[in-house]
Parts: structure tokens; sequence; C-alpha cells
């Protein structure tokens, strides 16, 4: 394998991995607080890419690539970042909300339920045939020194970073991510503090499902946007979030990086089929809970006495 | 007191609605016009391909339905079955045709991998069926009730492999193929005829069907330095894989299959369509019928047919030709009967030209080379039909 073979590899895994690190943000932040897994997060992406793409073609009319398109897209992109935090919002108040208190098993299945609900009424309205996406911005390929970089890949890159950056600011050093921290340690402590549980996990449900926009814009760019198209990224995605350490936000950026390039360099170097490229994920999963279950950036939680 | 009073009315209204059905089969069995089925995917990824097979097959119908049908009187009825290309729908499609609507002649299933295994059904149940579009070389082999009316790939791979080599000029190609009967046994086909003339395939790289991802197979690819990339493959792959291979500054030439007519892949990918080369079923010579096809069809559905589409009609087609006969000499439409009539069809003169069919059940036809010099199904230029004959590339004039 030449130098710039090997790059090209590192590149395509790297923006793969970008993918997945995105839309582990969050799976990880409601885990944090909630201690549950909400699996209708890969539905929310698909619904954030619809309602961007629907966004992004009425706004655009026939203009060519410039200036405009790209405002067009970032205005999609905001729409569909309120259009999904508040179908989270909505989804948590009416699917998750009522078990809080259930068995662990209820919002589970409730939330599998409502992953049914989301990517069958998407086959129902839109059909099921895949839907292109076009860029708002000229595409073509960069060539450095023989490595090939779309302008696409390297937006997927710098989102992410930047999602990663401003999640960790806000649950960090603001007032509503101490909150937050609060009642992911304990809920009724917080209540007892005077902290508005109830709010706090609508907002993370927000943010969380704002995140999954952003993700679901950027995969329809270069995979279209289709009903199942989060079927199978969630999937990963989660695996992400739990190899990086569940509940750790810098850890689901790990994470994402690390199957993106694992996926792709099984294939690229260890000569794995291409048909059993998803079994590295999921072989992974396997090893890490094994291995660490805390996940690599996670810290094991002791039971309080 | 109530429940009871519930139940009764239920029962009651099962019974008023139910009960004209049977009677209607009961007595009009002996004088009605027969049925045919259609399978093909028509939602989904892949609903483009069954929905213009059946959109053709429809219009058929409706032509043929409007001068009275069968000897004039007795009209063709048409029952379509969504597929959504797998293997499990087909079954369950077939299932409910063969033994609930109680069909007497299949058309379809569109897809390769659905037709082997709907076509062990029809031929264990004894129920005609003509493919328009399943290409495999060894469908027709399942038994003598399966036909088609598109060109087997064993053709296509011998044509296409013989043609890159000779015509093009390539030596060293690359094939980026599914996991799946039809875009494997075009691989195989190519390969074999490819590599038999000294050509090499230096790099052979796969992926399931469904997959969006094809960059780590593309880089792979760009790497073992190929002349030209044969595709085999169904158009949302295909663009998938066009798209992907100008964003990694692929830019060496892709040649593809007759999965490529289908005019989608110009939604999804138009501006990296340029230059493909692609073989598929020869072009019917023009012909008034073909033009008056195209021209009923597009100002029906809004879109032009495929060639499946066309093989579809001309399926459609050659059934009301087999049905008519076996009403003369018999006065029904036996299953077996038909299939003895559609067997003996000679020189059935169709939109796709003059077609007879082998004794195996596939169609004696030619292949067609075609290259695409836009980002339309206008720019697609036609360059000639190709067959084999002792091994040697022969054009046809």
């Amino acid at each position: 394998m030449s130098v710039s073979e090997f790059f090209q590899h590192f590149m395509n895994g790297l923006t793969l991995g970008g993918i997945y690190a995105l839309i582990a943000l969050g799976y990880t932040m409601v885990y944090g607080i909630l201690k549950f897994i909400n699996f209708a997060h890969g539905d929310i992406l698909m619904v954030g890419a619809y309602v961007g793409l629907f966004t992004y073609n009425a706004l655009r009319g026939d203009a060519s690539l410039g200036a405009w398109t790209v405002i067009s897209f970032f205005i999609a992109m905001a729409v569909a970042m309120v259009a999904c935090g508040g179908l989270g919002v909505v989804i948590e108040r009416v699917a998750y909300r009522p078990l809080r208190h259930a068995a662990r098993l209820a919002p589970l299945l409730s939330a599998i339920g409502v992953s049914f609900m989301l990517s069958n009424s998407a086959a129902w309205a839109f059909g099921t045939q895949s839907r292109k996406f076009d860029y708002p911005f000229d595409n073509t390929p960069i060539n450095i020194k023989g490595v090939i970089i779309t302008p696409h890949q390297i937006m997927i890159l710098a989102v992410a970073a930047v999602m990663m950056v401003a999640l960790a600011l806000f649950v960090d050093k603001t007032r509503m991510g101490k909150a937050m921290r609060a009642t992911s340690i304990d809920q009724d402590t917080a209540m007892l503090m005077g902290i508005n549980v109830d709010r706090v996990i609508s907002l993370t449900f927000a943010v969380g499902s704002a995140l999954a926009a952003t993700g679901g814009i950027l995969i329809a760019l270069d995979f279209k946007a289709y009903p199942s198209m989060g079927m199978m990224t969630g999937l990963k995605a989660f695996v992400a979030a739990v190899v990086g350490g569940i509940g750790n936000i810098q850890g689901a950026m790990l994470g994402g990086i690390i199957l993106g390039l694992l996926e792709t360099f099984g294939v690229a170097v260890l000569g794995i089929p291409t048909g059993m490229k998803d079994t590295i994920a999921f072989g992974v999963l396997i090893l890490i809970l094994l291995i660490k279950p805390e996940g690599i950036l996670g810290h094991a939680e002791k039971e309080k006495v | 007191m109530k429940k009871h009073m519930l139940v009764l009315a239920l029962i009651a209204t099962m019974a008023l609605t139910v009960s004209p059905l049977f009677a209607n089969g009961a007595s009009e069995s002996g004088a009605q016009g027969p049925k045919i089925g259609f399978i093909g995917p028509m939602t989904g990824d892949y609903a483009n391909y069954g929905t213009l097979c059946n959109n053709a097959v429809k219009l058929a119908v409706e032509e043929y339905n409007a001068k009275g049908g069968i000897a004039g009187k007795l009209p063709v009825t048409l029952i379509s079955e969504d597929s959504e290309g797998t293997v499990e729908k087909g079954l369950s499609a077939i299932e409910k045709l063969s033994s609930s609507d109680k069909i007497n002649a299949l058309i379809g299933p569109v897809f390769t991998g659905v037709s082997f295994a709907v076509g062990q059904r029809v031929q264990s149940e004894g129920i005609p069926m003509i493919t328009p579009s399943a290409t495999h070389k060894d469908i027709t082999n399942i038994g003598n009730y399966v036909f088609r009316t598109v060109v087997s790939d064993g053709l296509q791979g011998e044509v296409a492999g013989k043609y890159f080599y000779e015509v093009l000029g390539y030596r060293n190609i690359a094939i980026l193929y599914a996991k799946n009967d039809y875009s494997q046994g075009l691989f195989e086909g190519v390969k074999e005829n490819f590599e038999a003339e000294g050509g090499k395939v230096i790099s052979e790289e796969t992926f399931q069907v469904g997959d969006k991802d094809f960059k780590t197979q593309l880089t792979k690819i760009k790497a073992a330095k190929p002349e030209a990339i044969y595709i085999p493959d169904y158009t949302a792959e295909m663009a998938q894989i066009l798209e992907q291979a100008s964003e990694l500054d692929l830019t060496i030439p892709f040649l593809s299959c007759d999965g490529f007519s289908n005019p989608q892949i110009y939604d999804l990918a138009g501006n990296f369509t340029k230059g493909v080369v692609y073989v598929g079923p020869a072009k019917a010579e023009e012909n008034a019928e073909h033009e008056a096809f195209v021209k009923n069809y597009t100002a029906k559905f809004g879109t032009g047919p495929d060639s499946f589409a066309t093989n579809s009609y001309d399926a459609a087609y050659i059934y009301f030709a087999a049905m008519e006969r076996a009403y003369k000499k018999t006065g029904k439409f036996d299953r077996a009967a038909i299939r003895d009539e559609v067997a003996a069809t000679k020189d059935f003169m169709g939109v796709n030209g003059k077609m007879n069919f082998e004794s195996n059940g596939d169609l004696v036809a030619y292949q067609g080379i075609y290259q695409v010099t836009g980002n339309t199904a206008d720019s697609v230029v036609y360059k000639g039909a190709y067959t084999v004959t002792d091994g040697k590339l022969v054009a046809v004039k």
C-alpha cells in the first residue's frame, strides 16, 4: 500500500467516523442524564434530513451554486435543528416521561416503538426511494499530494468538532449545564436543590435531537435521504458511544472516529471481506464490553451504599 | 346481551359482503377472461424498475381490452403485486396470485434473485411465467414454464467482455459488483470472457445491496490503476459509486450493464454519467409499433419506458396471442395450454422487433452497445448490436 493510498483510507475513515461521532453525541447526552438509550435517535436524524432537504430545495429554487445556496443551506439546517429539537421534546413528553418510574425495559420498548412509527410514517409520507440532497457548494475534490479530500468531508469534520466543543462548554460552564450534571448524578437531590428536572430533561432531548438533525443533513448530502437511513447509522453511532464510554462527550467523539477508522482499515488493510464491514463494528462492541465495559474514556461507576 | 347482538350483526355483515363474491366465482367461471399476474418492486429503492414494467403491462392490458379482449369478448384482468425486490415478498406474492387469485399466467418477477425463487414455485404449480428483466443465464434452466423477453446475460457477459477488450482496447479493468445473483452473474461472465481474450481483471471488489459508502473499495481500485471500471449493478448503487468516484478524483471510464438503461440514474447522478458505456439488449429496429408504444406510454405515465418496460409490454402481447390460440382450441384458459402456446410463439412482431424463443425459453436476441454523452437519457448514443458466434465477437447488421 502506497503512502497516498494509506492516507486516502485514513481520510475516508476519519469522515465516516466524524459522522458516527456527531450522532453518538446525542446518544451519550441522553444516556448520561437518564441512563436510558433513546433508540428513536436514528429516526429523528432521518426526519432532520427530510426537513432540511425540503427547506433547502424550497429556499434554493433554481438558484445556481453561490452565496445564496450556502445561506439557504444553513437556514435549512437551523430549521431542521429547531424542528427536530421540538420533535425530541414531544417524544420525551409523550412516550418516555410517563414511563420514567416504570421498569427499565418499558421506556426502551417505547423508544423502539417510536423508532418504527417515525420510519414508517416517513415511508408513507415521502415514499421509500432515495432522494438526492444537492451540495450547496462546489464539491470539487482537492488533491493534496495524491490524497483526495472533498469540501464536504472537511465540513463534516469541522461541524463534528465544533459541536463537540460547544456541547462540552455548555455542559461544563453554563448554569443549565450544571443543572444537567446535577440531574445526571441524582435526580431526587437535584429536585430538592430547586432544579426543575423535567425542564432539564426536555432540554437534553431538544439539544440531542438538534444534533441528530445536523448529522442527518450531513449524511444525506453523501448517502441521500431515505426512510431507513437512521437505522444502521444510528446503531453504529450507539456502538461508538458505548466504545468511547457512554455518557462521556469526548468519549463519543473518540469512539466514533475509532469505529470509522476500524471499518475502513479492517477492509483495506486486514483484508476482511467488504460484506463483513458491519461485523467489525459490532465485534468491537463485544470486545469492549468484555475488556472495559465502561468504555475507553468512561469511569467505572461504583454502586453507592 | 348487547355483546351477542354485536357479534350477530358482525357475522351478518360479513356474510353479506362475502357471499356475492362466492356467487360470482361459481356462476361465471366458465365465461371469465384470463388473469395475468405481475410481480415486481413497486416501492423502495428499486421501485423505479418495477413501476415502469407494471405500467407497460397495464398499458398493454388496457389497449387489448379496449378492443374487446380475448376472442373479442373476454377482457384480460391484471393483478399486480409488490415484491420490493426481495425474495420473501416475492414468494408471498406468488402464493397469493396462484392460490387466491388463480392467475393463468405471470409476468415478472423483475429481479433475478426473486425470479429464481418464484420460478421454482411456478414450475411446480404449472403456471407459465415470462420475466421481462431477469437476465441470469440459469433462469430458464428452472424448467419449461419459465420464459423471458430479456436477453440472457450469458450473452451479455460474453459480448461485454469481448467488446471491452477488442473494440474499446482495454487490457486491465476493475470490477465492482454487488453480492447478488444479477451482479455476480454479470461479473463472472465478463471476467471469463475478458480474460479469455487476454485481458486481466486486476481488481475485484464487492459490496452488499443497500450499501451507500463505496469509498474503501474505490480507493483500493484507484490504487490498482485499472484502465476502466465495470459496475454491473442497480441504479441506486451505481449513482452512489459514480458520485463517490468523482469525489475521489477517480476519472477513468466507467462501463456498465442493462441496469444502466433505467432513466432514474440521470436524476440521482446526472452530473457523473457522461462517458459511461453500457451493454444492454440490442435496440429494436426503429419500427412504427415501437414509436407508438413510447408515445402512448409517455403520454399516459409522464416518463418514457426503459428496456425492461418494453420487454414487459411484449410479454403481455405474447400472452394475449397465446391465450387467444389456446382459447380457440380448447375454449378455456388452461395454464398448461397457455404454456404450450407461448413456447410455440413464432416470429412474433413485438415493439422489440421480431421475437422467437429458443427451446429452453430464452429469447433469440442480440446485445447492443450504448454510450452516454451527457447527463440525460436523450444523450445516449447507440453504437450497434453484437453477438458471439463460435467464440468470436460479431457485429450484427
